[in-house]
């Protein structure tokens, strides 16, 4: 951690998600609760001024209310997906990488199948159908609402394949060192093999691109609610835009309805960026010895 | 939405195997064998023909090919300047073959790479002189430099995949510096690429091959046969057979040895090793730490080696012929160049080191044709190899090198 | 040997596209009850008659294996991709091929400045590495990736077309207007082209350039460069000849691959400038679950990109020797 902030794109990174992420975790500490259009407390689309700094939507809600709620979606939604994501990624690709053979070749098509297809283009269509399979109840997950949820899912289940690829490659290296063969000398299972040895060395490798992946997840999300695919009573960053378009903000000349949300998010993903690329050129070995 | 890694279409390349690498060895050899014939009908100068090779237009005749006079150049890097090549000097005469020894760092690449001026970015020729026929080469400007290069000094690297354009073909490769340097039409050019792929042993179909689709020996030749292409007076060779296997290393310095005869060139063997330099050169350079340690005939210098590093090269060479026993390795290692010690830099790890070694550069003097630098050998003394520590020498050899 | 190469690309194509065929048959059977109740949606008091009547039409009487399957894909082979829900009926065939044009000038246009800008400015930035406008480039392009594209489209929309009316808003040919010539018709369309094809152009030539200033400077490393600067060779002759050839490979390889990427910003940013092409047809679709265009438009897609990746594969193969041969 010490040497990341000593980088200049480590440090600014973490300090813009600092701030990003203590605003996610108590937004109503800063702005209050979420307003809703029955205590929504202005009129609407009023301009920036004292009493809102970033001004109302067309409901009158207050716009710094609402991104900072926003934070708090948005970042959910990305924590979130990016488990599944990781989780999904890493499973396939130690296995497919230790275990070798047909399970390999099986598993690479299958990624390689993924990698191929447009992830968003594949979002696009799985969301509306699960979502209308699991319904629209209001009912939460951890205090996200369905339809998220199902974002949530839809997104891991279509992002995972890069990760995939870049842990098995790492697992295939892994593999061929000493202390795999003394393990299996030992007696250990393959499981406990994946598990204790293989799984420790391949962390480094998994948290640069945990990072990346939040990111990618961040704007998968913002592109879909922009479609409106996601949800007006909790809404993230994307939703926002999604009723700025609806509302006309551009043509309407209602500035402060999309540039909040929209800087929010190009900060975060830029953040998670920065970081992501100071942690890769940290820990990977490889792009070290290039330096 | 990070990119993800592209699919790599290099698991479609498939390398020759060995009994293909066998083969075209033994028809290069064929081919070389028949040289003679080849040389005076391809318009390729031989040795007797040099000297009315048409000059450079400031250069003197009667100077000596190249003279090299304390050369230094220095690296900037963050933490201070590396002297990467610390006041080098020496000579090379027409048709004469200089190898240059010593370990990896000590700035024998670098040194080559000066007298053609390709240094990375960071690197700058700080002080001294480069004298090509009495043509002094470090004032000039990039562009002036460039008549000099390949047309007087050719260079040929490690054949490894990456010295060849791996997406153009050998002939147009060879072809390339005639047409552009030396100004023939597209078509003599790829004749003479011919005729000097035929000189290396290489058939003269071969040249429609790409890089990838050459053996390690045949890339190697294609190599020189390039660095011959516009008739140069020098050719360096910068590890030229350390990728290569022991036999098709043999070969390669046979071809060497060959075209050096018969074309009259002049060879600088760079080289960590001492069996190659043996084999081709006439003379030969040890440095260490960016400075010479010890220069001159190669009987001479490998028989009776006095500069301690030398020795200690030497020795650390496996001999077919002796007795088995422990290899010696010399401890320590070279020393860091931002901060190199004063004095020789060798003292830290000389066995023979005394007071003086660490406070005195050592100057160069001249014994037998051979010059050396190192304490043990002031001007006037007898010169004699020394080889048990002098009565100044201060005890044990530290076991780490310091700083 | 070259047909090995090109006959695995294109057998892998072709089972990635029946892939993608049989995935989207089965999502559509895949949802929830009955896929007639969906289709019945919109239309009240739905009868048994009528729901017997879809399924007839619909051919959701047979049974899914191997019947449906299979006139699934027969059908699909011809180009009937079923009927759009919310345009009453109508072929999706035509329902989409009414909206792809101008996605195909937006974004082809777009496409084709951005490879040629984008490679130049990488090419210029690699070979000249340093100095503040390598700097300056490389920040400016990491914002950029962090943006999405309908985001900067509603920028680029607020500034330049109402601040400073440059530039029309809306759609592609303004409403209602009447043109004495092809020349005032064309005009108007090139009005409405600009602001949407800026933001096209931008956010590809700064990935672009991002990629071949990375494949050009790994290429000045390479050793066959340095020997031929020792050459002699002009500067000029070592980068088209030599640099340029070897940093192209990568460079087709990301495009190619980047294009599935690009997918999303395209549907998007259709939507902020009312474009009259697919992303507003996919999106109008979704709005209203229209799904057989929903899935034809997915079907579309996913096999453009895997025809481009082809192509990109084919591209690679006459620029690199060492996969044909």
């Amino acid at each position: 951690m010490g040497q990341l902030v000593r980088r200049p794109e480590g440090l600014i990174g973490v300090v813009i998600l600092t701030i990003f992420f203590v605003l996610a975790v108590v937004p109503v500490l800063f702005v209050g609760p979420l307003q809703t259009a029955v205590t929504a407390t202005g009129s609407r689309l009023e301009a920036p001024s004292a009493a809102h700094i970033f001004g109302t939507d067309e409901l009158g809600r207050d716009m710094l209310n609402l991104t900072v709620h926003g934070a708090r979606i948005s970042l959910s939604i990305g924590l979130l997906a990016t488990f599944v994501t990781v989780a999904l990624g890493v499973v396939v690709g130690i296995v497919a990488g230790f275990v070798g053979g047909f399970a390999d070749s099986g598993l690479m098509r299958v990624t390689d199948f993924f990698l191929v297809i447009p992830t968003f283009v594949l979002a696009l269509i799985l969301t509306p159908i699960i979502q209308d399979v699991v319904g629209s109840a209001a009912t939460e997950v951890f205090g996200i609402r369905m339809s998220l949820v199902v974002i949530i899912f839809v997104i891991g289940i279509t992002s995972w394949s890069s990760t995939a690829r870049i842990i098995r490659s790492q697992t295939l290296s892994l593999r061929e060192r000493a202390f795999v063969d003394r393990a299996r000398v030992v007696g250990s299972s393959n499981g406990h093999i994946m598990r204790r040895h293989i799984l420790p060395n391949v962390i480094n490798l998994i948290v640069a691109n945990a990072v990346l992946t939040f990111a990618g997840a961040v704007l998968l999300e913002t592109t879909l609610s922009f479609v409106g695919l996601g949800d007006p009573f909790q809404p993230s960053w994307g939703q926002l835009l999604n009723a700025a378009e609806e509302v006309g903000a551009a043509t309407l000349g209602a500035w402060w309805y999309f540039v909040p949300p929209g800087a929010c998010i190009v900060l975060v993903v830029f953040a998670f960026t920065l970081l992501g690329t100071a942690l890769d050129d940290l820990l990977n070995p490889r792009r070290r010895m290039r330096r | 939405m990070s990119l993800p890694i592209p699919p790599s279409a290099r698991d479609d390349i498939t390398p020759p195997d060995v009994e293909t690498e066998e083969l075209e060895e033994q028809e290069a050899l064929d081919a070389v064998a028949a040289i003679e014939e080849v040389a005076p009908s391809a318009g390729i100068t031989t040795a007797a023909q040099r000297r009315q090779r048409p000059l450079p237009k400031l250069a003197d005749p009667a100077a000596p090919l190249l003279v090299v006079e304390d050369l230094k150049t220095y690296f900037s890097t963050g933490s201070g300047p590396v002297r990467a090549v610390d006041g080098v000097s020496f000579k090379v005469e027409h048709g004469e073959a200089l190898g240059i020894a010593g370990e990896s760092g000590c700035g024998k690449t670098t040194t080559a790479l000066s007298l053609v001026r390709i240094l990375p970015a960071n690197a700058k020729i700080m002080s001294g002189s480069i004298s090509l026929m009495g043509i002094d080469l470090v004032p000039k400007s990039d562009n002036a430099l460039r008549r000099y290069r390949w047309r007087e000094i050719s260079i040929v690297f490690q054949g490894a995949m990456n010295a060849l354009n791996p997406v153009r073909r050998i002939r147009d490769q060879i072809a390339e510096p005639i047409e552009e340097r030396l100004g023939e039409t597209p078509k003599a050019a790829r004749k003479r690429a011919g005729d000097l792929l035929e000189l290396v042993g290489i058939p003269r179909k071969r040249g429609d091959a790409y890089p990838h689709q050459l053996s390690g020996g045949m890339r190697q030749r294609a190599m020189i046969a390039m660095a011959l292409a516009c008739d140069p007076a020098i050719v360096i060779g910068d590890e030229p057979t350390t990728a290569l296997d022991v036999m098709v290393q043999a070969q390669i310095l046979e071809l060497l040895e060959d075209l050096r005869q018969k074309l009259g060139l002049s060879l600088i063997l760079i080289t960590h090793d001492l069996s190659v330099i043996a084999e081709t050169c006439d003379r030969v350079m040890v440095m260490y730490a960016g400075r010479i340690a010890e220069e001159g005939p190669v009987d001479e210098v490998f028989r009776r080696p006095r500069h301690p590093y030398t020795q200690k090269l030497m020795a650390a060479f496996p001999n077919i012929h002796a007795d088995r026993r422990t290899l010696d390795v010399i401890p320590g290692e070279p020393p860091d160049l931002r901060q190199p010690p004063p004095g020789c830099r060798f003292s830290p790890r000389c066995p023979f080191v005394m007071p003086v070694c660490r406070e005195v550069v050592p100057p160069e003097t001249t014994f037998s044709g051979v010059r050396v630098a190192c304490h043990l050998y002031p001007a006037g003394s007898d010169g004699v190899p020394v080889t048990v520590p002098p009565a100044e020498a201060l005890g044990e050899m530290p076991v780490a090198a310091p700083g | 040997m070259k047909v090995g190469y090109l006959g695995r690309r294109l057998a892998s194509a072709f089972v990635t596209i029946l892939l993608i065929a049989l995935i989207n048959f089965l999502l559509f059977r895949a949802m929830p009850g009955s896929p007639e109740r969906i289709l019945m949606r919109n239309t009240p008091n739905v009868t048994e008659e009528m729901k017997q009547a879809a399924r007839v039409r619909w051919g959701l009487d047979k049974p899914v294996f191997p019947d449906q399957l299979i006139a699934y894909f027969q059908s699909t082979a011809r180009g009937d991709l079923g009927f759009s829900f919310a345009a009453r009926g109508a072929p999706v065939l035509d329902v989409i091929s009414a909206r792809i044009w101008p996605t195909i000038i937006l974004f082809g246009l777009g496409e084709l400045l951005a490879i040629i800008g984008g490679l130049a400015l990488g090419a210029y930035t690699g070979w000249k590495r340093g100095g503040w406008v390598d700097q300056v480039g490389n920040g400016v392009s990491l914002v950029l990736y962090a943006t999405p594209y309908f985001l900067l489209g509603m920028a680029f929309l607020l500034i330049f077309g109402l601040a400073l009316r440059w530039f029309p808003t809306y759609g592609m040919l303004t409403a209602g207007a009447q043109y004495h010539s092809i020349w005032d018709r064309a005009a108007d369309f090139g009005s409405h082209l600009v602001l949407p094809l800026v933001v096209v152009a931008i956010g590809l030539i700064g990935q672009y350039a991002i990629i071949m200033r990375s494949s050009i400077i790994e290429t000045l490393s390479e050793e066959y460069v340095t020997t031929a600067r020792a050459m002699g060779l002009r500067d000029s002759r070592v980068l088209r000849h030599h640099a340029l050839p070897n940093a192209l490979l990568p460079t087709v390889s990301l495009i190619a691959i980047n294009l599935g990427y690009i997918v999303a910003g395209a549907i998007t940013l259709e939507v902020v400038f009312n474009w009259p092409g697919l992303g507003t047809l996919t999106v109008e679709a979704l709005t209203a679950r229209d799904y057989p265009v929903l899935q034809g438009v997915f079907l579309l897609l996913c096999v453009s990109v895997v025809l481009a990746n082809l192509a990109a594969d084919l591209v690679y193969a006459m620029l690199d020797p060492r996969v044909r041969t």
